[in-house]
């Protein structure tokens, strides 16, 4: 799934990423993604280059040659910072945020649940990268959606009738 | 005849990849922010499609295929997408006191259903190397399945029929369009035919059982919630699509549900959620609940809807055991209130494990004054449904050659 309107203009002020899909703006828009269950939202800013990026994965490592890179934690995080690098940010100066991760079902919580595996295989990327992390709103039981301000960094999480600020 | 489940992943791409096309058309000539919501090929008896297509009113356009892709085409808007659409292509347009619109305004929206379809089309064009020739577009304003091009049903002479649909949203606008293809059954099945010792093959006619299957259970679903409730129940839809996994989620609605998720153990294993957005959980709770709760969704009315859910779920398992003549175990149904993507993501998650594509059984339960309605999603291991299949095909010709014998 994709979006439209990847190119930068000051009349769009809000972007959706879907299920297994990225988008970065080097102009301050709203990037929202919704219904994060066991998925994971990270959500990327460079505030000296003001460029954020926001990706909603599904699965925790990629096999060979991904039909879709945004779908796997791993190959997702590499393909959203290429891409804010291309906007002009810089690796030194990315900060992450991550929401969701949820182990829903008991079904998906015996070994480890997908949720836990994302979140697990999301710090060691971002490890790799040289990322740091400074907030995040994952686990539990229930799903969430977020906005994420491509301005200031700011990351609402909004789960089970709460709002969260990070 | 046997399906090679990966060209139906690439055909489904195609459309997508169209409808991509088509949804970036319709930003750059109206300015209005569109993206695809999800894209899927769906294999539907001709009833169904009446039942998906019944009853809302659309303005659209029919155009045919020929060449190297033979078939029929719609792109539909609901009326008042149409309307703000039109609105922006040629300003100050009537419409007639039906709300029908002028000739300006048609020729406007033949003229964008034209480009549209045209870049949809292109893709599957390039994929197969050929050309596509597209018939002039015609204007349809119409209710129900007649917006599908004339006869197109009526034409097919299987008992199911291939739909490919793509739905496309505006982001800051309320705008729906959907893009219908109707590849023509028989020139489609053999793009789609899997050289016999294809491991990656299902059988087709066998698929059209499960798709039974699926009618079956939900019937069996809606009769236990009716004796429960009092309510007289029907299922409206049933259907079986084919999307890829990341897209499962988006089948349901942007919005709450409260419901319950169980696990399909051993043949065929998979998952089976059953969901009731939360103004039809109202409903069912104050139906079932004998005393007045002052919220009618919190802990008393959730208990309500899992015993529903639980009910429900052994009524949809004694259909698939009916048909497939086995028992099926299952994990207890799991209570769940939450956005129905994120219910959904799991699931996706713990199939897209192993298979990139889902087999997607959806259906609808509705009652007659529409009270409440409930969503019914089975989706099966992809492997495990090939084995369930398999072993339908032999234990009816067992069933056959017992007969036979009996008959001596």
């Amino acid at each position: 799934m994709k979006t439209y309107g990847e190119t930068p203009s000051s009349t769009r002020t809000r972007k959706r990423v879907g299920i297994a899909d990225f988008a970065v703006t080097a102009d301050g828009a709203v990037l929202t993604t919704s219904g994060l269950g066991s998925c994971l939202g990270i959500g990327f800013h460079d505030d000296r280059a003001g460029v954020a990026g926001l990706v909603h994965v599904m699965l925790p490592t990629a096999p060979d040659e991904p039909t879709n890179v945004a779908k796997y934690t791993d190959t997702g995080i590499d393909a959203v910072l290429n891409a804010m690098y291309d906007e002009g940010a810089t690796a030194d100066d990315v900060t992450a945020k991550l929401a969701g991760g949820s182990a829903m079902f008991e079904f998906d919580s015996q070994d480890e649940s997908i949720g836990a595996r994302n979140v697990a295989t999301a710090r060691s990327t971002l490890d790799r990268h040289g990322v740091p992390i400074t907030a995040e709103d994952i686990g539990g039981s229930s799903g969430r959606s977020v906005r994420f301000h491509g301005d200031t960094g700011t990351l609402h999480v909004k789960s089970a009738g709460d709002e969260r600020r990070l | 005849m046997r399906v090679d489940i990966q060209s139906l992943g690439t055909y489904n791409r195609l459309a997508q990849e169209g409808a991509e096309h088509a949804a970036a058309s319709l930003t750059e000539m109206t300015g209005i922010e569109t993206y695809v919501d999800v894209t899927n090929v769906t294999l539907m008896s001709k009833k169904d499609v009446e039942d998906v297509f019944g009853g809302t009113e659309f303005v659209g356009v029919q155009i045919g295929l020929g060449g190297g892709l033979s078939g029929e085409t719609a792109l539909a808007f609901d009326r008042d997408s149409a309307a703000s659409i039109v609105d922006v292509l040629v300003p100050g347009t009537t419409t007639d006191d039906d709300g029908g619109f002028d000739e300006m305004a048609r020729s406007g929206v033949k003229e964008i259903g034209n480009i549209m379809m045209g870049g949809f089309v292109d893709g599957w064009a390039d994929y197969l190397s050929t050309s596509v020739d597209m018939t002039p577009p015609t204007y349809v304003e119409r209710a129900g399945t007649d917006v599908l091009p004339n006869g197109a049903l009526d034409r097919a002479e299987e008992e199911h029929v291939f739909v490919f649909e793509s739905q496309m949203t505006a982001i800051d606008e309320e705008i729906d369009a959907y893009i219908y293809m109707l590849p023509e059954y028989g020139a489609f099945a053999e793009m789609l035919e899997a050289s016999d010792d294809h491991e990656d093959a299902i059988p087709m006619d066998k698929l059209t059982v499960f798709d039974e299957m699926t009618r079956q259970g939900a019937e069996r679903a809606a009769e236990n919630v009716s004796s429960m409730t009092g309510f007289e129940t029907d299922v409206d839809v049933s259907r079986l699509s084919f999307v890829p996994i990341e897209d499962v989620p988006n089948t349901t609605r942007d919005e709450v549900y409260l419901g319950t998720v169980m696990e399909f153990k051993g043949t065929p294993g998979g998952y089976l959620a059953i969901l009731f957005d939360e103004p039809s959980a109202r409903t069912l709770v104050d139906a079932t609940v004998p005393m007045e709760l002052d919220d009618p969704l919190g802990d008393m009315g959730e208990s309500a809807i899992q015993e529903l859910g639980n009910i429900m779920t052994s009524g949809f398992i004694d259909g698939w055991a009916n048909v497939l003549q086995t028992s099926i175990d299952h994990t207890p149904p799991e209570l769940v209130h939450d956005l129905g993507t994120a219910i959904l993501s799991p699931i996706a998650g713990r199939l897209g494990q192993s298979q990139e594509y889902a087999f997607l059984m959806d259906s609808t339960v509705v009652t007659p004054e529409g009270e409440f309605n409930c969503e019914i999603y089975a989706i099966p291991d992809e492997r495990k449904l090939k084995e369930a299949l398999d072993s339908l095909l032999i234990e009816r010709s067992d069933q056959l050659e017992a007969n036979r014998e009996s008959l001596f």
